[in-house]
């Protein structure tokens, strides 16, 4: 299956202008496609990774990435057009969360053998890389976390447990945040580890989430002996490169995610209007608003993209544009679960589900949204404090 | 894709804050408001004179600045930030948009040089109960005398319908719906103030009885319906404005009061709100500028987006008004702070020219639900 790039051609970044820039992506997209998705799980990872792999050895993966380690290193307005083509291509997504958390931290902070070791693998898929932030001790207040490494000689001795870790069950590396310091030491004891989910003592089990599915996991680490070169940035000072992005390279993925929830929407519009709901002016007026805030969800992901191009920075649109995202995709699902009425009910057990209930396990998947990857209180709190700048709270231990 | 604003749109932006915050403080609204006053004369004519204001989206040949919906969205959010008493929107946002929309040149060539000098204030009249831009709600009649015309009829809710000179018309005609220009001071034209919640904006209902009025020379019902969306978008813009003033008035208050010996403002329960209301005005201002860039270029889909900003911005400018005043506690419940001028002017917005809920049925209607 794979394709090899040829010496003498151009790398596809290199396109004249924009238009052929894009021309070249559809192009690529449409005749080096993966193929249909398969139906078997197994099949299906198989099938992710080898179409990354192709698009590695093609030049087209990574946008933002620096073309030493695989990627494309697009300027800004490309990142888009790339979100873009990649969105109505509608090919696999990358497997773990490593591309868009730990990969920016190591081609920021890592040493040259790390970005060599690391980054090409994870962009081809042929290691998948999950998080290990949250224990559960230590949620939405982070720096409180409790799983130690000690360090013995050239090795960090781990113990401790890690939970909610997306994809856990796929995983082949583990980006973890571990205590070095002192119990006490919070912020300032904490150290970014890489740690090989192969290691001996590293035991990962699923979760089922309260849809049944098991997409997450915990992990759990008992005496697991990690190398010294599995450490970003220095010992006790992991804590700042928590946030570490790339550019603007989520920005560059608003685009795709407003054209998604789109699709959606007008899904949603389509099974109301052939079941003969669309008459009832209350659904028709519940249905606008979702209409409204789809395309206000478009024309936030757009001024921000302005802002960046413009003036360099996102400006204050990119701070609420995920509470607004949350918003509209829970209150959207649960909206089409009440449209079926007692029929929104029954689950994909049945044949008699509508749609294969992908409404019922939306309104149910979606309950993460204002959960995982900072709850949506704390982006509350954020949002207040450090775009309105309101005062902290002085209960808090300081940041 | 929507472009962001550029150098130009920020230094109008600025002038126009900065001249207003120097001319049209909250104090001089208030004494203005109090004063029944539709205006400060000198402040007119010199948004007129030094600013161009009134002319920003005039064409150049009738002596405007030649701009048009994105530069006077600009101006309105100023205007509407600053609570500014002016019959602004009436005469350029509602006449001097459907003037400029009409094709009739004879009244484009006498009327659009002396809105943007400042000289005149003019008004629009569509729908005779509810003042919305709704060529199907028209009552007034309009009779053949000669070479003109004659109208009958009462207009409600008509803004600045008692001081304006000029007030722009809709009446059904034997031949159908037609505009026709009415001299405000001619005899037969009953103007009656009508109160209202809003103490920065008089309204007026306006009798007409066998008025002199000369017609417009356009299809009227393609006029209105795009001049409908124009004024959607204008409205939006001002209240924006409006929001943005009031969240940062909150924001501002919460930073200094104190309570149990700390600023109030870092309370959870309040930051979580302030996050929400960031959230609905940041939207909005997205949503004016999306709407105006859209209708600036005749995009199709800007009278869906008129019509989104519209029903969100609504809603959004109330919101924030009414956490404005909880959040002052009970001295945003008192007549001397400006908290519920805003509220005043929040709530009016909402309800005239098309309310949300007509303007969510709209969105349904145009995106094919």
């Amino acid at each position: 299956m794979t394709v090899s790039v040829a010496s003498d051609t151009l790398h596809p970044r290199d396109a004249a202008t924009d238009e052929e820039f894009r021309a070249t992506l559809r192009e690529f997209l449409a005749t080096q496609g993966p193929g249909p998705r398969p139906r078997d799980p197994g099949e299906r990872v198989a099938w992710t990774k080898a179409w990354h792999a192709i698009l590695v050895d093609n030049g087209y993966a990574g946008p933002s990435w620096p073309v030493e380690y695989g990627g494309m290193d697009l300027p800004f307005n490309r990142q888009v057009i790339y979100q873009e083509e990649i969105a109505r291509a509608k090919v696999p997504g990358p497997l773990g969360t490593g591309l868009g958390i730990v990969a920016p931290t190591i081609i920021r902070y890592g040493t040259e053998e790390q970005k060599q070791r690391w980054l090409r693998p994870m962009l081809r898929a042929d290691k998948v890389w999950c998080q290990g932030y949250s224990e559960p001790g230590a949620g939405s207040d982070l720096p409180s976390l409790r799983t130690t490494a000690r360090r013995e000689g050239d090795e960090y001795v781990v113990n401790g447990q890690k939970v909610w870790t997306s994809g856990g069950l796929l995983a082949d590396m583990l980006f973890c945040l571990v205590r070095t310091g002192t119990p006490e030491s919070r912020q300032k004891g904490i150290t970014y580890l890489n740690i090989d989910a192969r290691t001996p003592g590293v035991t990962i089990r699923p979760l089922k989430n309260i849809a049944g599915g098991k997409g997450f996991a915990e992990v759990f680490f008992d005496d697991v002996r990690v190398p010294v070169e599995n450490r970003i940035g220095e010992e006790n000072e992991g804590w700042p490169l928590v946030r570490t992005s790339l550019g603007h390279e989520r920005a560059a993925g608003a685009m795709n995610q407003a054209a998604a929830f789109r699709r959606i929407l007008t899904e949603l519009v389509s099974l109301a209007q052939e079941r003969g709901l669309t008459h009832d002016p209350l659904v028709r007026d519940r249905l606008a608003d979702f209409e409204i805030r789809v395309r206000l969800i478009r024309y936030n992901a757009e001024r921000v993209i302005a802002g960046i191009m413009a003036k360099g920075e996102p400006g204050p649109t990119s701070s609420v544009s995920r509470l607004m995202i949350t918003n509209f995709e829970q209150e959207l699902n649960e909206f089409a679960v009440d449209l079926l009425g007692p029929e929104g009910i029954i689950d994909k057990g049945s044949d008699q589900a509508v749609q294969r209930a992908r409404w019922l396990q939306g309104f149910l998947l979606t309950r993460a949204s204002s959960i995982g990857a900072g709850t949506a209180e704390i982006q509350r709190n954020t949002i207040a404090e450090q775009v309105l700048k309101l005062p902290y709270d002085p209960g808090m231990p300081p940041r | 894709m929507i472009g962001g604003l550029t150098e130009e749109h920020e230094e109008l932006r600025e002038t126009a804050r900065r001249f207003l915050a120097d001319k049209c403080g909250l104090s001089q609204t208030r004494a203005l408001a109090e004063a029944g006053a539709s205006r400060d004369d000198a402040v007119w004519r010199q948004m007129a004179e030094q600013l161009m204001l009134q002319g920003i989206a005039i064409p150049e040949e009738y002596g405007g600045a030649g701009f048009g919906p994105v530069e006077l969205a600009l101006v309105l959010q100023e205007m509407g930030r600053a609570l500014v008493v002016a019959p602004y929107f009436s005469t350029v946002a509602l006449a001097g948009q459907a003037l400029t929309t009409c094709r009739d040149e004879r009244a484009r060539a006498h009327w659009l040089p002396r809105i943007a000098d400042g000289s005149i204030t003019a008004t629009l009249a569509v729908a005779d109960g509810t003042g919305e831009i709704d060529a199907r709600a028209v009552e007034t009649v309009a009779a053949r005398d000669g070479e003109g015309w004659r109208l009958s009829g009462t207009k409600r809710f008509v803004i600045d319908g008692l001081s304006a000179d000029l007030l722009i018309v809709a009446a059904n005609a034997d031949d159908g719906l037609g505009l026709f220009l009415v001299d405000g001071s001619s005899a037969g034209v009953q103007r009656e103030a009508l109160p209202n919640l809003d103490l920065t904006r008089p309204l007026a209902t306006v009798a007409l009885d066998r008025v002199d009025a000369v017609r417009i020379e356009d299809d009227a019902a393609t006029v209105v319906a795009k001049v409908a969306d124009l004024v959607a978008v204008a409205l939006a813009a001002e209240q924006v404005g409006g929001a943005s003033a009031a969240l940062e008035m909150a924001v501002d208050y919460l930073k200094l009061r104190e309570q149990f010996g700390r600023p109030i403002g870092s309370f959870q329960a309040i930051k979580h709100r302030c996050a929400d209301l960031l959230l609905e005005v940041e939207s909005a201002v997205n949503a004016v500028n999306a709407a105006a860039s859209l209708l600036a270029v005749g995009d199709p889909e800007g009278p869906i987006a008129a019509s989104v900003a519209a029903a969100w911005t609504s809603r959004a400018y109330t919101h924030v008004t009414k956490e404005n005043i909880q959040f002052h506690g009970g001295i945003g419940f008192t007549w001397e702070h400006d908290a519920h001028l805003f509220l005043r002017r929040a709530k009016t917005s909402e309800l005239l020219l098309g309310t949300p809920a007509h303007h969510r049925a709209r969105v349904a209607e145009l995106a094919g639900i």
